[in-house]
């Protein structure tokens, strides 16, 4: 467990204290609390608590910090995104449930954009769930799907909710690396690709699901059509089910393409594919997202989501129906929000490369989504005095935030125990930041080198 | 050549059993169905409970407020235990009503509604071959949550006991016998689920019962789950006293409130559990595992809303004072609408539901032998349809067991705007008139 260490920092900065959440574990007795106490946690969250988000955004709170760690946008949603909200504070009727399923209104602008998109016809009664967050589609699609005795393949840097989520179903993760093809060498998200074989090998009877996330986070991997196949065709032979976590399908930049592996052959029956609001509109604030697949799949997402939290808030589902139709009626243009933000930060991926490269690191350039992962163990930063038991890059970026001033969030975060090794010298940037949050880094990175301490 | 198109089809989808055995037995809901025939039938809407009168002034401008005011922050995730301000007002609250210091980071979560609160204390605290006790009736999530966490659910009724003087009855004569609650408790116990103000009935737990509750709850070292989502409807001068406030309590109570009835906009769910650290953490691993964070703008503008009540609490513009306060004259004036046309209303003493009896207009609806839908199922469906009036049938608040227990009462809303009110008393009127002259 993490405490402020003394012997951490810089000159004359004053101890900065770096107190996590979790020391909320140590129990503070109250004075009735003398009785003997059997209330502890099920068997289900037994080892879920810690969580990475809650340990880093905590600390990166402190708005002295240039917080380019935890994935949300510090640029504005689109103006007629918030105008659609404010329009809709005003009408009364909004103001209470509707449909626990999904919104009306939401569920036809999903399915007209989607239908789209998959290139078939998509009922947004039945093939359609609004949960909250493309988190709460995950743990819904897990809860309904997951159970004890299944395994479920997770691949190897994974967005972390997957395997707590997959625990808390009883069920067991079965971890697969992406392995940098380039002997580590690796300037491109494209260079990181699992291998066929050991794939093929994590596939049993017991394989009840694989989670793809495509475009990746944290590498920003876009999965090409041919590796989409392989596990195709794997999830076919051994009849198992795709969760698709496709929630930054339209950030993908130049000489990509985003493609959906529920489209492939057999894999639509077979596959729920979720997505977010949050990041189609940068509004991750509003969490709100879809699960899309057939009716015999996504009517048991609709019965954990009936037991669980019913119905999500009106009012940002009608917005959120109103900006999808702006955005459907010009789909085929260049204007589109869904094309215009992969455009707007391909340049700030551009921008982020460069002020890495100059501060002497070897960025992974991410073919989509909006982080960056880049390999910190070549600064030869020594942390040996840092008296913690944690992998190199929590220690990495925690000497970082308090040093530099400048968030990142660890990779190792996103392995499972095996892998940590492998994983612990990167470090994840994100990079969907305004102008000035990335001058204010460049800031930081150009002068690094001066103020190794 | 059919069937051959046919196995084809089939062999698309997954050939192994999909859905997960904890989903078994809860795939029914009231609502989904409830819901859709008011959608398609009702004219007047008393049944699902939802205002359809405005949110205050007050709060749609707060929301309209954090969206002009230009922090574009508010768009993007917050803590994921609760927004700053909100936790740090509900605190603020509660410490004054429950009489204790509280910590908003540790002694408040927000939720997505009081609904998700109740999840998350099923999920941390109920494992297979735990036992729940539930008091009959009950918010239908209750049982399927805890079969989804894999408890037994151990029911126990409130019994009606009617004034002996004809007197409309009240949702106090509903009462739990406390021989019959004490054998409901036994070692594999966990929790008991309390609902007060309850739904439907609309009972308003004593003291006394409440310390019956409370001495079994010491005695067996079981937990309270509270869902007091109606703390603030009560009426007749009546006191909405906290479980968690008794001798014994506040270490083994999880008190779930909501905004949306708190502040009439169920839609925005936005709800809250608040207890003793030592409880709450397991209510945030679930939580950081299920949904994480809620939606940052609505809990801004409750934030803002609690703000307001925090500086007129128990003045006469509190909005927790003129709520009840108008909600009691419609409880009135639905109680004098439904006893003038022979449905007997079970005055309640809190919450914005009324349970009538209906067996006197037994005749209306046919006659189906040997069906297996209670009486009261029927007859709201068959109401919805014929007279545009939507109510829910009592017997959707019992378990399976007991859904022929008490099949002659429905349970109308009237959280409803006078012409709502006065729409409904119009098609009753009618209803009574066709009967009369038939």
């Amino acid at each position: 467990m993490f405490l402020a260490s003394r012997n951490f920092c810089c000159r004359g900065i004053r101890t900065c204290q770096l107190r996590t959440d979790l020391l909320s574990r140590s129990i503070k007795h109250s004075a009735s609390a003398t009785m003997p106490f059997r209330h502890k946690n099920t068997r289900r969250i037994e080892g879920l608590d810690s969580n990475v988000w809650v340990e880093f955004t905590k600390v990166a709170a402190d708005p002295s910090i240039v917080n380019l760690g935890q994935g949300l946008p510090d640029i504005s949603p689109p103006t007629y995104v918030k105008e659609e909200l404010a329009k809709v504070a005003a009408v009364d009727r909004l103001n209470q449930y509707t449909r626990g399923f999904g919104h009306p209104s939401l569920v036809k602008a999903l399915s007209q954009v989607y239908e789209r998109v998959f290139g078939r016809k998509i009922d947004p009664l039945t093939d359609v769930l609004v949960t909250v967050g493309a988190y709460g589609s995950l743990f819904s699609t897990i809860q309904a799907l997951i159970e004890e005795g299944d395994e479920v393949i997770i691949i190897e840097p994974f967005y972390d909710c997957y395997e707590p989520m997959v625990k808390m179903a009883g069920a067991k993760p079965v971890f697969i690396p992406l392995r940098c093809k380039n002997d580590g060498n690796s300037a491109s998200s494209a260079d990181w690709v699992l291998d066929r074989a050991e794939l093929a090998n994590k596939f049993n009877s017991k394989t009840k699901a694989i989670i793809l996330n495509t475009p990746h986070n944290p590498i920003g991997k876009v999965f090409t059509r041919e590796e989409l196949q392989v596990i195709a065709d794997l999830c076919i032979k051994h009849d198992t089910l795709c969760i698709s976590d496709e929630v930054y399908e339209w950030l993908v930049y130049k000489g990509n393409k985003h493609i959906k592996i529920a489209m492939l052959p057999g894999m639509w029956e077979r596959t729920v594919t979720i997505g977010s609001a949050g990041k189609t509109y940068s509004v991750t604030g509003w969490k709100l997202g879809w699960s899309i697949g057939p009716e015999y799949l996504i009517k048991h997402l609709q019965v954990v989501h009936q037991n669980t939290l019913y119905t999500c808030p009106t009012p940002l589902q009608e917005a959120l129906a109103q900006a999808f139709w702006i955005d459907y009626k010009r789909m085929d243009e260049p204007d589109c929000y869904f094309y215009s933000l992969s455009r707007e930060l391909e340049s700030k991926r551009d921008r982020m490369a460069q002020l890495l490269k100059e501060a002497g690191l070897k960025p992974v350039i991410p073919d989509g989504g909006y982080f960056m992962i880049v390999d910190v163990s070549t600064l030869n930063v020594d942390l040996s005095g840092v008296d913690e038991k944690q992998p190199y890059d929590y220690k990495f970026v925690k000497w970082m935030i308090a040093c530099k001033k400048l968030s990142a969030i660890p990779l190792s975060a996103f392995c499972g125990p095996e892998t940590k090794k492998q994983f612990e010298k990167y470090i994840r940037f994100c990079f969907i930041k305004k102008d000035s949050t990335l001058d204010a880094a460049e800031v930081i990175l150009k002068n690094w080198n001066k103020q190794t301490g | 050549l059919q069937t051959h198109s046919l196995s084809l089809s089939l062999q698309a989808k997954m050939s192994r059993p999909v859905q997960a055995r904890r989903l078994e037995g809860i795939d029914k809901n009231i609502w989904v169905e409830f819901v859709k025939l008011a959608a398609t039938y009702s004219k007047v809407n008393l049944g699902q409970g939802f205002p359809d009168f405005p949110a205050p002034d007050f709060l749609t401008e707060a929301f309209t407020r954090a969206l002009s005011g230009g922090n574009h922050m508010l768009h993007q995730y917050t803590r994921g235990f609760g927004h700053p301000p909100l936790v740090k007002v509900l605190a603020q609250f509660f410490e004054k009503l429950l009489g204790r210091d509280l910590d908003p980071m540790t002694n408040v979560m927000v939720t997505v509604g009081a609904y998700q609160a109740l999840f998350c204390c099923f999920q941390a605290f109920v494992d297979e071959g735990d036992e729940v006790i539930i008091i009959e009736p009950f918010f239908d999530c209750y049982e399927p949550m805890v079969k989804m966490a894999g408890g037994t659910p151990v029911f126990v009724p409130l019994r009606p006991n009617p004034p002996k003087d004809g007197k409309l009855m009240s949702s106090a004569d509903w009462q739990l016998d406390p021989a019959e609650l004490a054998s409901k408790f036994s070692e594999r116990t966990k929790a008991i689920v309390l609902n007060s103000p309850n739904n439907p009935l609309g009972k308003v737990f004593s003291r006394g019962e409440l310390g019956l509750i409370a001495e079994l709850c010491v005695k067996h070292d079981v937990l309270c789950i509270s869902d007091e989502v109606y703390e603030w409807l009560v009426y007749d001068g009546k006191q909405h006293i906290r479980m968690a406030s008794l001798q014994g309590m506040w270490d083994r109570t999880v008190i779930i409130g909501s905004a949306g009835k708190t502040f009439s906009v169920t839609g925005w769910k936005v709800g809250w559990a608040v207890g003793p650290d030592r409880l709450l953490q397991h209510l945030r691993t679930v939580h950081q595992n299920s949904v994480y964070h809620c939606a940052t703008i609505a809990q801004e503008a409750v934030a803002q809303g609690f703000q307001r009540e925090v500086m007129l609490y128990g003045k006469p513009e509190s909005y927790f004072v003129q709520l009840p306060k108008e909600l009691q004259q419609k409880r009135d004036w639905l109680v004098q609408s439904l006893d003038g046309v022979g449905m007997k209303p079970i005055v309640p003493e809190g919450t914005y539901f009324l349970v009538a009896d209906i067996s006197q207009f037994k005749s209306d609806v046919p006659d189906v032998p040997n069906s297996d839908e209670p009486y009261d199922y029927r007859f709201a469906k068959w109401m919805v349809k014929n007279k545009g009036l939507a109510a829910i049938p009592l017997s959707a608040f019992y378990s399976e067991a007991h859904k022929n227990n008490y099949t002659n009462f429905i349970r109308f809303c009237f959280a409803k705007e006078e012409a709502t009110l006065k729409a409904a008393n119009d098609i009753l009127q009618k209803w009574k008139l066709e009967k009369t002259s038939s």
